[in-house]
């Protein structure tokens, strides 16, 4: 079953096709992890807004989302966004962001209630309006906070984005599976489409780490 | 007369059940220093919050430079403008520069040109006595660094007032006087100052006034002289004969 050789020579071999497989799972977790970021800043403010109308509205959507299986969202977005003419591609985009949203609003949530309350006592105290204290003093301090947990946030979107190969997207995993499956070859191809993963994830893990080195410079 | 700068009347602020201030009345007149002292829980953090609007008056009157402030209609950003503060804890952006710090609020409320906000912001470190720190993050700053920082952050606003909450009671001791040095600076050039602090010495020395606060009302007030030497109300006596 492990037979190294035989696993390198398909490796070496289908690599054409899990490039491609490869790049559309990363345009996908790039697209839904960015408009994830929006929709979950979005929320987060809502929730630490003190306004009960949106208090509302971002606790039904991470109830929703949370209370949910991923499977089942994609296809409802898949199913919904169809019948107006958007692509397989876009409907696993917005399943994913709408998902990813609800855990990394909670995240930004967390993150900017951690920032001390005196910080924006302070912007307020020089005149400056909520939004823009918000803005300039509390979202810096809260973003470098959120890295850690966003980062491992983000690999979970990536690899979430493999269940889109059920509405006959050709991400990384479907390569895997319609090879494996026309092939009779399943196990080889599962651990070639693993071992792709665990590459993004640790190239993706490398990033978050140099990126929070950046933000931390001076403190 | 002096012009009055801030007038106090029958102010209440109640945080749930618990009654903070209860009708308090107070006026500050310009070029004054009024110290506000009294044990913790008396309510003077509470009221100096209140003149800038960080805490939320339940009832009375709050009058600023003669004019009535209205929290509900008043665009209180431009009131706490005119009305600088500075915290127990400092409170400064850790994720600027010292200069950045300073810069902040006049480039984005006032919209100064940054080059004109830089060479103020310098000229105030200068005054602090911080010229050499422009450039270094708060965290590598001592606190009564910090504090001095924190000061001239809120004198970049040009501020009419200057509200100070405990500015040196986070401090280690040795470095309070460096602290207290600065205030007296600033009181000597005429800015108008309320000062919640427990350094009996700076009130003697700086105040116009010293305001004994007990159980969220003043109990007491008069000059530093008479309110220390020679205090009338016996509650009075006994704060300052356990605290000195």
């Amino acid at each position: 079953m492990f037979d190294l050789a035989h696993i390198l020579d398909v490796l070496i071999e289908s690599y054409p096709l899990f490039i491609k497989g490869l790049w559309i799972t990363l345009k996908l977790t790039f697209v839904s992890i960015l408009i994830g970021t929006g929709i979950g800043l979005v929320f987060a403010l809502f929730k630490i807004s003190g306004i009960k109308i949106l208090n509302w509205i971002a606790n039904i959507y991470i109830a929703l989302i949370r209370g949910t299986p991923l499977i089942v969202q994609i296809f409802i977005f898949y199913f919904g966004l169809a019948e107006l003419g958007i692509s397989a591609f876009w409907s696993a985009a917005f399943g994913l962001a709408m998902h990813n949203g609800a855990y990394i609003a909670e995240i930004f949530r967390g993150s900017i209630q951690s920032v001390d309350k005196g910080q924006m006592e302070a912007g307020r105290s020089l005149g400056m309006t909520y939004g823009l204290t918000m803005r300039r003093i509390i979202l810096p301090q809260a973003f470098k906070r959120a890295l850690p947990p966003l980062g491992n946030q983000f690999i979970i979107g990536l690899k979430d984005s493999s269940l889109a190969s059920f509405i006959a997207l050709n991400e990384l995993f479907s390569i895997a599976t319609t090879q494996g499956s026309r092939t009779f070859d399943e196990m080889t191809y599962l651990i070639i489409v693993g071992f792709y993963y665990l590459i993004l994830v640790l190239l993706f893990t490398l990033l978050v780490n140099l990126l929070e080195k950046k933000l931390s410079a001076g403190e | 007369m002096k012009k009055e700068m801030i007038r106090i009347e029958n102010l209440k602020k109640s945080f749930g059940e618990l009654e903070v201030l209860k009708e308090v009345n107070l006026e500050v007149h310009e070029s004054d220093v009024v110290v506000l002292i009294g044990a913790s829980g008396s309510g003077k953090s509470t009221l100096l919050r209140c003149i800038n609007f960080l805490e939320i008056k339940n009832g009375g009157k709050i009058v600023i430079e003669g004019e009535e402030i209205d929290p509900k209609s008043h665009n209180l950003n431009e009131v706490r403008q005119r009305v600088g503060m500075v915290f127990q804890h400092f409170n400064l952006f850790p994720h600027k520069t010292v200069l950045e710090n300073v810069m902040e609020a006049p480039v984005l409320v006032k919209k100064l040109n940054k080059a004109e906000a830089k060479k103020e912001a310098i000229s105030l470190l200068g005054k602090v006595g911080l010229s050499d720190k422009a450039d270094v993050y708060p965290a590598k700053l001592s606190g009564g660094q910090k504090q001095r920082v924190a000061i001239a952050r809120a004198l970049a606003m040009k501020p009419d007032i200057m509200l100070f909450d405990e500015p040196t009671s986070a401090l280690d001791p040795e470095l309070v006087g460096e602290v207290l040095a600065t205030m007296k600076e600033l009181a000597q050039e005429g800015m108008t100052m309320v000062v919640v602090t427990h350094e009996m010495g700076f009130a003697k020395e700086v105040a116009d006034e010293v305001v004994y606060m007990h159980d969220g009302q003043i109990w007491e007030r008069g000059k530093p002289d008479e309110l220390f030497n020679n205090p009338k109300e016996q509650r009075t006596k006994d704060f300052l004969s356990s605290i000195l």
